[in-house]
């Protein structure tokens, strides 16, 4: 009798992913993802090489030239060298870290708190646990809305901190970070509960209940226990919500339009501006280019570091 | 090193009732074993005396002290679970010193305290490599050690051998044995395995179905069974348990068994059947090995005659179902003397055989 589950000796010969592909009759499936593949490729692909292509000239949609004769108005590495030097992209970027390093660690404690009390069985933990997931839920745009409508002069805000003063939250610099902070906060804080209380749940109960038989309190059963067998949950969560976090624009866009001036302007609200205010199309390509370049560096670094934990 | 008394404890998970009414008095330095089927509410009672569980209706005392209202944390329990639970993040040695480590002990302190107890447990080899690429066996031992290191008052043992294979199994009964006897602790066992619980335990709690059977040394368990689930649970194979109702014919107590066979009852065992007056049905029980062949070696025996119908071998001897009308007999054939098929006489000694109580279950006879 043959044995069927054995390869015939020579299909060894030919190796490689498309071999392979070609050998086990994997041909229709590739058949079935062209179409998908071919519009990826020209809504992902094209794109980014035109980005490419515009970055290295002067281009705009204003003066005439159709895109593809940008060549006339060449300028060499211009826009990059320039974005280097422009303290409005600096301003941006410097603000959207501050609200990336603020936000973000809040969001994780927050989550992280959450996620320990929701261990528990406590009453009504159900219909509390639908409630914490409905920020999340809510249209970001909506979201901006609801806390510009909060934060103005004559707003609940300040209506509920009953000072004498009335404090002009959104039109102040300071101010304006920390209410769109706090939406941030509000809005995300689930996703990062929920992320991270998937991972805790997946801690095996038993190793817990024995570290608590050790001796182990509270809380350094959380330390040695919990948190480290978390780590590939929490890194990727963590790089989820940076990397979301770095493109803030909906909340900002709709509670101060980056203002007072370019106040609280964010790298996404500057691109933007940009784009659709100045018609600066090829220098927006061009720090478009330069963003998607460092994050993914980071995003790629996060990811190798989870890959090494899990390996 | 405590000795704990379990005082009328009951506990209920919603309408279900686990444990009913259970009292246990384990006295310092003893070496309990709970014995019962799947379900049987043996790991509810563990969980419970470990704080794992809230009592619903009782008290478990601790040298006569309540830690109901004490954290899981300072009660000072080893506990060794059923699939171990070792941290499988941690080194061996991580595992051995967590329990001093969270006690901030000193390092040094705790240094020494981690080898001695790898050493004990031969796993010294292993300290420094992550508990995840130990084997089963390994981790069994490492548990018993992670547990040992920080000295417990007592000891529970959740089905701790009911992972390992079969050779490692009867290498660890008598490792535990030695173990409870070098740490000198109060070890309670959780088992369904009756040769486990008969070879290790000074004690045997025998529970059903959330009650306490029955409670003491092996032997008196096996010799004397309290009642009709003990009887049949305790031995392999099992005892012999015929039911029947009870008839007088020519001045002859008879146990007329509902297949045919009829037990004419004689000395000890028929008192045991009459002594509470009223018996109308019972059950007759007698273990295989107590049945005999060949001449009647006492007045009072009870002689049957059967058909051999099968016959089992287990090792240099012969399991045989010895068919009476449609009731079968299990007896041991030592010496090859039966055949299949073949009518013979065998007896059943009567003092050595019990009187079951048909509705109550209870052994009658005996006070």
């Amino acid at each position: 009798m043959t044995d069927i589950t054995k390869q015939p000796e020579n299909s060894t010969k030919k190796q490689g992913y498309w071999a392979g592909v070609a050998r086990d009759g994997k041909k229709m499936g590739f058949w079935f993802i062209l179409p998908t593949f071919l519009l990826l490729l020209f809504i992902v692909i094209f794109p980014l090489f035109m980005q490419l292509y515009l970055s290295v000239t002067w281009w705009t949609p204003l003066e005439g030239i159709p895109w593809y004769r940008a060549w006339e108005v060449f300028s060499w590495g211009d826009n990059y060298v320039f974005q280097f030097t422009d303290e409005r992209v600096w301003g941006a970027l410097w603000r959207t870290i501050i609200i990336m390093v603020i936000a973000v660690p809040a969001q994780f404690f927050l989550g992280m708190s959450l996620a320990y009390l929701f261990m528990d069985n406590f009453p009504g933990r159900k219909i509390f646990y639908s409630l914490m997931l409905t920020p999340m839920m809510i249209v970001p745009a909506v979201v901006g809305l609801m806390f510009y409508l909060l934060f103005q002069g004559t707003g609940p805000v300040n209506a509920h901190l009953g000072l004498p003063v009335t404090f002009s939250w959104l039109t102040d610099v300071n101010r304006a970070m920390i209410s769109v902070i706090i939406a941030d906060v509000w809005q995300w804080t689930p996703l990062m509960f929920l992320i991270l209380l998937a991972g805790m749940l997946g801690v095996p109960s038993d190793q817990l209940m024995a570290a608590k038989l050790l001796g182990g309190s509270n809380w350094q059963n959380f330390l040695k226990i919990i948190l480290p067998r978390m780590k590939a949950v929490i890194a990727i969560a963590l790089v989820l919500r940076a990397v979301e976090c770095f493109k803030i624009f909906d909340l900002v866009y709709i509670m101060t339009k980056g203002g007072p001036g370019v106040q609280t302007e964010t790298i996404s609200v500057f691109l933007y501006k940009m784009t659709f205010g100045e018609f600066e199309w090829s220098y927006v390509a061009a720090l478009g280019l330069t963003i998607l370049f460092v994050l993914s560096i980071i995003a790629a670094k996060g990811l190798a570091y989870i890959a090494k934990k899990d390996g | 090193m405590s000795s704990i008394q379990i005082n009328n404890v009951t506990k209920r998970f919603g309408d279900f009732t686990a444990v009913e009414d259970l009292s246990l008095d384990i006295k310092e330095g003893e070496f309990v074993a709970l014995l019962g089927p799947s379900g049987c509410g043996k790991t509810t009672t563990m969980n419970m005396i470990a704080g794992i569980e809230d009592i619903s209706e009782g008290s478990i005392l601790f040298d006569g002290q309540d830690l109901s209202s004490t954290r899981i944390q300072d009660r000072n329990i080893g506990f060794v679970f059923q699939n171990y639970a070792i941290f499988t993040h941690l080194s061996v040695y991580k595992n051995l010193s967590y329990g001093l480590e969270v006690k901030k002990i000193d390092k040094s302190d705790i240094d020494t305290r981690v080898r001695a107890m790898a050493d004990r447990m031969s796993i010294t080899h292993r300290l420094e490599q992550p508990a995840s690429s130990l084997s089963v066996n390994e981790m069994q031992k490492l548990a018993i050690g992670r547990s040992a290191i920080v000295e417990p008052r007592i000891f529970l043992l959740d089905e701790p051998l009911s992972n390992l294979d079969a050779g490692f199994r009867a290498y660890m009964r008598a490792e535990l044995k030695v173990l409870q006897h070098e740490f000198g602790q109060t070890m309670i066992y959780v088992t369904h395995d009756q040769i486990e619980a008969m070879s290790l335990a000074d004690k045997i709690a025998i529970i059903d179905q959330g009650k306490l059977m029955q409670y003491g040394s092996p032997l008196d368990i096996y010799n004397s069974p309290d009642n009709r689930f003990v009887a049949n649970f305790i031995g392999s194979p099992r005892m012999n348990l015929i039911d029947g109702k009870l008839r007088e014919e020519k001045s002859q107590l008879k146990l007329m068994v509902h297949g045919g066979a009829e037990i004419p009852l004689k000395g000890q065992v028929k008192s045991n059947f009459t002594s509470d007056g009223s018996v109308q049905s019972g059950s007759f029980g007698i273990r295989p090995q107590d049945i005999y062949f060949g001449d009647k070696r006492s007045s009072n025996d009870i002689e049957m005659k059967g058909i051999v119908d099968v016959l089992e071998r287990v090792g240099p001897k012969r399991i045989a179902h010895l068919q009476v009308s449609e009731t079968n007999f299990i007896a041991f054939d030592d010496q090859d003397q039966l055949k299949l098929g073949e009518k013979v006489s065998f007896f059943l000694p009567s003092e050595k055989s019990m009187a079951f109580d048909e509705v109550s279950g209870r052994r009658s006879g005996v006070i």
